[in-house]
């Protein structure tokens, strides 16, 4: 896994280089460095050492990778996460964090139906009494138009 | 005097009771976001910057400031209490804070650690108002190639301070560097890696991705450690325990313990890249070298506690250095602080102090208001944090996940920048999994854009030649210096981790 992140970190580095190589000048018509001096540096370097540390990778490949944790609960966090996000901009800000939440309490926290149930209900209300009313912070609207 | 009155006018701004109550607010949200074991103070700061957008600067900056220094009180509680640290500072903080109260001196234990905490956190501020206007003076010389310099200075001695990663450490700088140049460039106009998007052209909101990298990354992290899966049934009952104030001996015994560490971890924060974590390693290991007891260190000594106690406090005051008279930060939380200033239109630097002389000495004297308030929090308030110790991390979790997604929201009204969130919390999960340095990267993409911009001037100014870096006697003192830490600071990191390992192995 460590080496497959460690590709795709390589393959935006060498994205990002090829943009500042092929559209970006290095020098202005002045005759001052341009918007593509610095990340021409930058691009470079990212190039350099993430092949480096890719070649290490490479070489460590051998020895058991230390991947004792808990990739379910995580995979399941963050797919909740980013449906959440959707929800978000679909259904408005209350009705999204019901929903994110209910579902991410009955995965993670299963077996307390009446315990997930209050929470579900008590820390949206909280948290949009202090965001909505208290702080005045701008809270996401809904896309679609909600009976509630 | 010039300073006695400066600070007096920064008191009676930091004292009207609303600024009083946001500083209380960013005491006690400090507390729990240190309490919270896998946040620190970078997670904290960037998770509740939104919340400051629509306050006046200066109670604004007074709270995210009492947040910063707040988490290092609260993390302790947690390394008492669970064997668990609140965050990376207070590790040191276990190695005897954890035996004390296992000892039945859990209640001595936490109020000798808010005492140290205090000394340091008080001496700090007293050494910030004594050096801040001076490093003001020496730095007013500066030009763009010095400031160049200096923001290399610090991504470099936070890289050299990770140590065997340090590959993956200067990669993470690098794309922070890379994140940085996204928009449209300033001298020219011309768009860089904005792909068309209007929304880019701005350049990549520092927000999004902080929150995304220390919130939602790092809890994610937590999850993949099954955090979520472990109890707090470990958790040691001092409201048990006959006596719960500290002795007339351990306050003695320790005095000079809180002296000489609240000047090592002043010393330690200024330096950028070394921060609290080495800090508080560092005057762990040192009071063993010059105690007595030797043999105690590891099975409840006091000194033990307080000397980590009182240099990670005194070091995150003295990060507020290079911070408040550079423009420069040393760490990510200050990274992020930095973020804040630049959010209210203020630019930290050598002409900070004065031209914002209200909010420079306002924070100044909060500071010192602040760790009042955290010493009473702290004893008095111990028991509604051991029941936030006890809310188990399944419901933190998702709560956490809300706060950080509607924070990010609220900032520019955009599902852009949410989105952005969540993809910085997976990288920032991968990141962390795989021994990159989420904080380089975010004090490179702080860092970038200025470095960028000195340099370009730089070149300008020399006509594309570098020797202007060896031409100037600043530029030349910032070389030198840089050298001395990147030649001191593995050698810091070394005797810090030397520690550690010692004391996990029980020599």
């Amino acid at each position: 896994m460590r080496i497959a992140f460690l590709f795709f970190v390589l393959a935006a580095s060498v994205y990002y280089t090829y943009v500042a190589f092929a559209d970006l000048s290095f020098l202005t018509r002045t005759g001052r460095l341009g918007p593509g001096f610095f990340p021409r540096l930058v691009g470079g370097s990212m190039v350099a050492f993430t092949i480096w540390a890719l070649a290490d990778a490479l070489r460590e490949r051998r020895e058991p990778e230390n991947d004792a944790g808990t990739w379910g609960d995580v995979l399941a966090l963050m797919a909740l996460g980013l449906g959440y996000t959707v929800l978000l901009r679909l259904i408005g800000g209350f009705p999204a964090t019901v929903i994110y939440l209910g579902l991410s309490l009955l995965i993670i926290n299963p077996g307390r139906h009446l315990q997930n149930a209050i929470l579900t209900v008590a820390i949206p209300t909280v948290i949009f009494l202090l965001f909505d009313r208290l702080l005045n912070a701008s809270m996401p609207p809904a896309l679609l138009n909600l009976p509630f | 005097m010039d300073i006695f009155s400066d600070l007096m006018m920064g008191l009676s701004i930091a004292i009207t009771p609303v600024n009083m109550l946001y500083l209380l607010a960013g005491a006690m949200v400090g507390m729990v976001v240190g309490v919270i074991p896998g946040f620190g103070p970078s997670a904290g700061l960037a998770i509740l910057l939104p919340i400051t957008f629509g306050m006046d600067p200066v109670p604004a900056i007074m709270m995210l400031a009492a947040i910063y220094y707040g988490a290092m009180y609260g993390g302790t509680i947690t390394s008492i209490l669970l064997n668990t640290p609140g965050e990376s500072a207070t590790v040191a903080s276990t190695f005897d804070g954890f035996p004390l109260a296992k000892n039945g001196r859990a209640g001595p234990a936490l109020v000798m650690q808010a005492v140290a905490s205090f000394v340091g956190g008080t001496v700090g501020v007293v050494l910030i108002t004594i050096l801040a206007p001076m490093f003001a003076q020496v730095s007013r010389s500066f030009g763009p190639p010095e400031y160049f310099l200096l923001a290399i200075m610090g991504l470099l001695t936070l890289i050299v301070m990770i140590g065997e990663h340090w590959k993956l450490g200067l990669i993470s700088a690098l794309i922070g560097l890379a994140l940085g140049t996204v928009g449209v460039d300033l001298e020219t106009g011309q768009g860089r890696y904005t792909f068309g998007s209007a929304e880019l052209i701005g350049g990549i909101y520092f927000i999004p991705i902080a929150i995304g990298l220390f919130g939602v990354g790092e809890l994610f992290y937590a999850f993949y450690q099954s955090m979520h899966k472990t109890g707090t049934g470990g958790i040691v009952n001092y409201d048990k325990e006959e006596r719960f104030w500290p002795t007339r001996l351990d306050f003695i015994s320790t005095r000079m313990t809180m002296v000489r560490h609240s000047i090592l971890g002043f010393v330690v924060g200024v330096i950028p890249g070394a921060g609290a974590t080495i800090a508080s390693l560092m005057a762990y290991s040192t009071e063993r070298s010059l105690s007595k007891n030797k043999e105690n260190f590891g099975k409840g000594e006091m000194a033990g506690l307080v000397a980590p106690e009182t240099a990670n406090n005194a070091a995150s005051s003295g990060a507020m250095i290079p911070l408040l008279t550079l423009g420069i930060p040393g760490s990510a939380s200050t990274a992020v602080l930095l973020a804040a200033f630049l959010m209210w239109g203020l630019r930290p630097g050598p002409l900070f102090m004065e031209q914002n002389p209200e909010l420079a000495w306002g924070l100044i004297a909060s500071m010192y208001l602040g760790n009042v308030m955290l010493l009473a929090i702290n004893i008095f308030a111990i028991p509604l944090f051991v029941q936030l110790i006890k809310v188990p991390y399944r419901i933190l979790g998702p709560t956490i996940v809300v706060i950080c997604t509607l924070g990010t929201f609220s900032v520019n009204a955009s599902f852009i920048e949410t989105y952005i969130m969540f993809g910085a919390g997976i990288i920032g999960f991968f990141m962390r999994l795989y021994g990159f340095s989420p904080a380089a990267l975010v004090l490179a993409l702080v860092l970038g854009p200025l470095a960028e911009e000195a340099l370009r001037q730089t070149m300008t100014i020399s006509r594309g030649s570098f020797i202007i870096f060896v031409e100037r006697p600043a530029s030349l003192w910032i070389i030198g210096v840089t050298i001395l830490l990147l030649a001191i600071l593995p050698l810091m990191n070394h005797f810090g981790k030397r520690a550690s390992e010692a004391e996990k192995s029980g020599t």
